[in-house]
């Protein structure tokens, strides 16, 4: 087991004995834990010339927190489904809004994303995607500013976190002219 | 021979100087010599350890600004590396979505 990456020892905020028992199955472990100290002393490290680390480091001066779990297993069937439910639950609260969430049941892979909306606006998010043989858990705490996240085109998929509210926004539409045309 | 040329003759008549009289200039000299060298190694004394310290303390700061630095880029790198898997997360999010919405027209 390898553990490449880890600033801090502060726990990531969820429950230990799953995080403990999942590093332990895995093959590979990536951690990664940055505490609102370390944020701010990293963005002052960030290339302003660059344009990705420029907004890179206007996203991670607010934040409160960047906790990345990537388990990379050996074999499926290495986690169970209890494990990754025991962690959507911990989520399961009013503060959160579930985003995305998709089980396809032949492949195993489970997919969430949940936000944390405080007066309209997202100051937290949590996903955690599972396949059979990598699980990786993310969380971002303190407020996500969407069009910052829109500038890493760098980093490929962050911006793509637009692109997923907008894709489960078009479906809620769909869904909303469906129900109309039903009553026409 | 009135009394003031007897008092010049007296002022100006040869006298021997004392037996001590060159030593004790040699030694005055001496003494004088002494006082200034001891003042120039005194002050050169301070300027040496005036720059020990300057290269002491540089060195000092130096060394804080590189470890800062280090830890830094550490920071950075820590940072980089979960936006990386994080937006990794997000891609899968979003090829799932729209795989799901592929099958869902079909």
């Amino acid at each position: 087991m390898a553990v490449c990456a880890q600033a801090q020892t502060s726990p990531l905020p969820l429950p230990p004995p799953v995080e403990k028992a999942l590093a332990a199955r895995a093959s590979h472990v990536t951690e990664v834990t940055l505490g609102k100290n370390m944020l701010t002393f990293a963005s002052k490290f960030m290339n302003g010339k660059n344009k990705d680390e420029s907004a890179t480091s206007r996203l991670i001066q607010g934040l409160d927190g960047i906790y990345v779990r990537e388990y990379q297993f050996d074999k499926p069937g290495e986690y169970s489904m209890e494990e990754t439910e025991q962690l959507r639950k911990y989520f399961e609260t009013s503060e959160w809004s579930p985003l995305v969430r998709e089980h396809a049941r032949k492949s195993g892979e489970t997919t969430d994303v949940m936000v944390k909306l405080v007066n309209g606006e997202t100051h937290g998010m949590f996903i955690l995607s599972a396949e059979p043989k990598e699980l990786t858990i993310v969380l971002i705490l303190g407020p996500i500013r969407m069009e910052d996240l829109g500038k890493l085109k760098g980093l490929g998929g962050l911006g793509a976190l637009g692109d997923v509210e907008k894709n489960t926004g078009d479906k809620d539409k769909e869904k909303e002219k469906a129900k109309k045309g039903g009553t026409q | 021979m009135d009394d003031f040329e007897q008092e010049l003759r007296r002022a100006l008549e040869r006298r021997l100087a004392p037996l001590s009289l060159k030593r004790k200039v040699m030694e005055r000299r001496r003494w004088r010599r002494m006082q200034l060298h001891g003042h120039a190694a005194l002050w050169q004394r301070l300027a040496a350890s005036l720059l020990l310290v300057a290269v002491l303390g540089g060195a000092w700061k130096w060394r804080q600004a590189e470890e800062e630095r280090r830890r830094g880029e550490a920071a950075r790198e820590q940072v980089l590396t979960a936006l990386r898997i994080t937006s990794h997360a997000l891609d899968e999010v979003n090829s799932r979505l729209a795989a799901h919405d592929r099958a869902g027209q079909e």
